[in-house]
């Protein structure tokens, strides 16, 4: 009945942040239990953890999918401190929604204080093409400046939603070994975070 | 010799000393191996016994928790019908203030028992918690409750606490082991940020806070503590927004003013006499009707409406000659498509996540639809509504690791009464409920299927699963839905599949494992009699085949397979309650028994083929007759393979040895 040593899977952090409506937990619901969820129920902060095999390495992921409201603006930054990356969600039929994107970025930025945190931006519900509001090359302009990757979603239709959760947990695995290498060598790695600032600006 | 192993349980004993007083007490090498054994019987009888009370505890452990979670879905249960009842009284008083009499009373009885319960609370704080000086003084109570924390690294609980929850401050207290409460901390819930963990490795009902101190996980006891919780400390996180917003609309009286509208339209005694006298001209109320009966629309006065359109359609078919009929006839009809337009659409936004909300919410549109005749589209409508019920509470449940077969078959049968007594009239709108019950139904196999019969499911989980589908299932033939052959019909072909693939899964082990073709030695006592006695319990008595204080005159792999092959036996009778899936559950256990039946040593290997032969004859005359009888006595039927399997291979046996098996065998040819 000793304490086990938790090693366990690694275990990634992700957090869903984006305008309210936008599918944050319609994506979530999908990637989690393979569904579509037709009602819409605002969120508060749900969390979900689910194990899946990423490269044939058995780890774990634990989504946070948040609120967009605007009151909750003030605590937002409880919930981000504990994000290892971030799904940035927009709906391509509401182009308010992809202005909202700014502001949650810059938040992120302020919160974790690094550049180069693993980012998603991601446009959803690309299965209504016919009512898209938002450019697609707006986005991925948007993407470039802030050297991120822009991937389109469908949370009705599955397309992408398996891409984007993969693609972000494999960048968050990417900068752990980097920084485990990091602290166990030198701090090279300080001057190639400058780097990618430099390259940034 | 009991006395000489006393020593071993003395608090000081050493081994050093034990030793040389051995050596100097015994005579000779001999004398020292005596000692030897006897130690090592010891040894062996200790190690025994520590078996035994590990095995007795582990028991008892599974037996208390069985019973813990047994409890737990009792208060589940219990609180779910308390928050039933918090919303019919809710909804009671609701009705209470719209009557403008009452409301202030009860308006002034809401302040008061609010005042009780603050002071009640900063009394319970003051009293109760050591180490809490703040003042509480004019705050508002929200909630109070115990949880447990719970490492947010491997979920096992650290400690007790309980929580005192106002308009803006939440304090957090350890519960200490005399129940007394032991002041942690305060925090503003104004930056608290609250996490529901929906999902997490099985941990139920638990909320992640994440404070000025970090992050904390807590755990609720029931479901509904834990929703209470987030909902109340989100109250306290917009307390001064709700405030002020509560301020704002409340000086306005409720907007239904019914008693107006009823002396504006004519009093209902004069309609078929008096045209008469009045011939020719329309009396006012019947040309200004249309108008008024849109005017109730819009104020949703709809019971009102629709007794006015009853009204003037039944004075203009008695009056049918007035010039002005036909126009008016046509106006009212025109509201009166309004209304129902109106009712219908009330009634398809009457959905909700809690079933039984809106089962409540929709009679009231409903009632007068059915009161226009319009059955057809209000039924089909009721039932839109209850299907998004339905399916949410199948995901919620699921998602919380609830039952979902019990809860789907309790709102079927609860939807299904509530229809009935709507539309028993209609035999359309019935045949509407049948079809609807269909496609629930198959909504609900899909969901089975796709999450609790997945591929590689063992048979005795799917056994246990449909056992809990079939029987509320049957029950529904009480009310009239024969549902469950077409329930089977659903599963069917998923069930075959894995029936199929457990087949093959099974037949692929058998004579896997290293086989001596010696009879099974147990090695102790106690391992023999445990073995015994499982089997006892499956329903074979092997005590004739045992020799000696712990053999058993059988091969191991002929044991453990008695064993399997009966625990199969039961799982496969289970499913074959239902017909259709008799003849693959049949070939299963055939097909396994004679697997079994075939195995034989290496051709190398130097056996006694009299044991050899020995173990099948055992298969056959013991193994099988049982199998086949506790096959027929859990399923209620006969398993014909099985039975035909056991003539063939006794008449190859030849010898006919008829000892046990004629109970069972002799209505055959
Ligand atoms: N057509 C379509 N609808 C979507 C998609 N994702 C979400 N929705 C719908 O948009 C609404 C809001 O989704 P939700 O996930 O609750 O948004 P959230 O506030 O960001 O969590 C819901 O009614 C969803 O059914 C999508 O990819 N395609
Ligand atoms: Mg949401």
């Amino acid at each position: 009945m000793s304490k086990k040593p938790t090693a366990g899977p690694a275990l990634h952090k992700v957090i869903m942040v984006g305008s309210g409506g936008v599918g944050k937990s319609a994506l979530t619901l999908q990637f989690m239990y393979d569904e579509f969820v037709e009602d819409y129920e605002p969120t508060k902060a749900d969390s979900y953890r689910k194990k899946v095999v990423l490269d044939g390495e058995e780890v774990q992921i634990d989504i946070l999918d948040t609120a967009g409201q605007e009151d909750y603006a003030a605590i937002r930054d409880n919930y981000f401190r504990s994000g290892e990356g971030f799904l940035c969600v927009f709906s391509i039929t509401d182009d308010e929604s992809f202005q909202a994107t700014q502001e949650f970025r810059e938040q992120i930025l302020r919160v974790k204080n690094d550049e180069s945190i693993p980012f998603l931006l991601v446009g959803n519900k690309c299965d209504l093409n016919d009512k898209r509001k938002v450019p697609l090359n707006e986005c991925q302009l948007r993407a470039q400046q802030w050297s991120v990757p822009y991937v389109e979603t469908s949370a009705k239709t599955r397309e992408n939603v398996d891409k984007v959760f993969f693609d972000l947990m494999r960048e968050i695995r990417s900068r752990k070994t980097e920084d485990s290498k990091a602290t166990s060598g030198r701090a090279k790695d300080r001057c190639k975070k400058r780097r990618l600032k430099c390259t940034l600006l | 010799m009991t006395q000489s192993m006393k020593e071993f349980d003395d608090f000081n004993f050493s081994v050093d000393k034990y030793t040389k007083e051995l050596t100097r007490e015994c005579v000779g090498g001999s004398d020292l191996q005596q000692r030897k054994k006897e130690i090592e019987a010891y040894s062996e009888q200790t190690s025994a016994t520590l078996k035994q009370t590990c095995k007795r505890n582990y028991m008892k452990f599974i037996e208390t928790a069985k019973e813990i979670t047994h409890l737990e879905s009792e208060m589940y249960q219990l609180s779910h019908i308390l928050i039933e009842q918090r919303n019919i009284l809710a909804s009671l008083t609701d009705g209470k203030t719209s009557s403008n009499l009452k409301a202030e009373s009860v308006e002034a009885d809401n302040a008061t028992t609010e005042d009780l319960e603050n002071s009640h609370a900063t009394r319970a704080v003051k009293e109760m918690v050591q180490g809490f000086n703040g003042n509480l003084e004019g705050k508002t109570f929200l909630n109070e409750g115990a949880l447990i924390e719970l490492d947010p690294n491997d979920y096992r609980p650290i400690q007790r606490v309980f929580f005192f929850l106002f308009n803006d401050v939440l304090i957090v207290c350890k519960v200490k082991h005399d129940k007394r409460l032991e002041f942690l901390s305060e925090y503003d819930p104004k930056k608290i940020a609250v996490i529901n963990i929906r999902d997490l490795d099985g941990v139920k009902n638990a909320i992640s806070i994440i404070t000025t101190d970090g992050s904390k996980m807590y755990q609720s006891i029931t479901a509904a503590g834990k929703s209470e919780w987030i909902e109340k400390l989100n109250e306290a996180f917009r307390f001064d927004q709700l405030k002020k917003t509560k301020k704002g609309p409340a000086p306005q009286p409720p907007t239904r003013v019914k008693q107006q509208p009823k002396s504006e339209t004519p009093p209902p005694s004069h309609s078929p006499a008096e045209p008469k006298s009045l011939e020719d001209e329309t009396p006012e109320w019947v040309s200004t009707a249309s108008e008024e009966i849109q005017t109730l629309i819009a104020q949703r006065h709809f019971e009102d409406a629709q007794a006015l359109i009853k009204r003037t359609q039944d004075y203009l078919r008695l009056n049918n000659k007035l010039p002005s009929a036909t126009i008016i006839e046509r106006k009212v009809k025109e509201q009166e498509l309004k209304l129902t337009n109106v009712l219908l659409k009330e009634l398809s936004n009457s959905h909700n996540r809690n079933l039984q909300i809106a089962l409540r919410a929709v009679k009231r549109p409903l009632k007068i639809l059915v009161e226009m005749g319009r059955f057809r589209q209000a039924s089909a409508t009721l039932l839109k509504v209850c299907t998004v019920s339905l399916r949410v509470a199948q995901r919620e449940a699921r998602r919380n690791n609830a039952e979902i077969s019990e809860l789907f078959f309790c709102d079927l049968t609860q939807v299904a009464c509530d229809f009935l007594n709507a539309f028993e009239e209609q035999p359309a709108c019935v045949s509407a409920l049948v079809v609807w019950c269909n496609a629930e139904l198959q909504y609900f196999a899909s969901q089975l299927i796709k999450h609790y019969l997945t591929k590689g499911t063992a048979l005795e989980a799917v056994a246990k699963c449909v056992e809990r589908v079939r029987k509320p299932s049957t029950k529904l033939t009480e009310i009239g839905l024969d549902i469950s052959y077409h329930l089977e019909g659903l599963l069917r072909t998923t069930l075959e599949s894995l029936i199929e693939e457990s087949k093959q899964r099974l037949l692929d082990t058998v004579g896997r494992t290293e086989e001596s073709w010696q009879p099974h030695n147990l090695h102790t006592k106690s391992n023999l009699k445990r073995m015994l006695l499982e089997l006892d319990s499956l329903g074979i008595d092997v005590r004739a085949q045992t020799t000696g204080d712990t053999w058993i005159n059988l091969t191991q792999s002929t044991v453990v397979f008695i064993r399997h092959f009966l625990q199969l036996t039961e799982h496969c009778a289970c499913l074959a309650k239902c017909e259709t899936l008799l003849q693959s559950l049949e070939l299963l256990l055939r097909d396994l028994f004679v697997a079994q039946h075939a195995l034989k040593p290496p051709s190398d290997m130097a056996v006694d083929p009299n044991f050899v032969m020995k173990n099948k004859i055992f298969l056959v005359d013991n193994l099988l007759p049982i199998a086949i009888e506790k096959f027929r006595h859990i399923s209620g039927r006969q398993c014909d393979s099985l039975r035909e399997l056991q003539t063939k291979l006794a008449r190859q046996q030849g010898a006919p040895l008829p000892k046990q098996r004629s109970v069972y065998t002799t209505d055959v040819f």
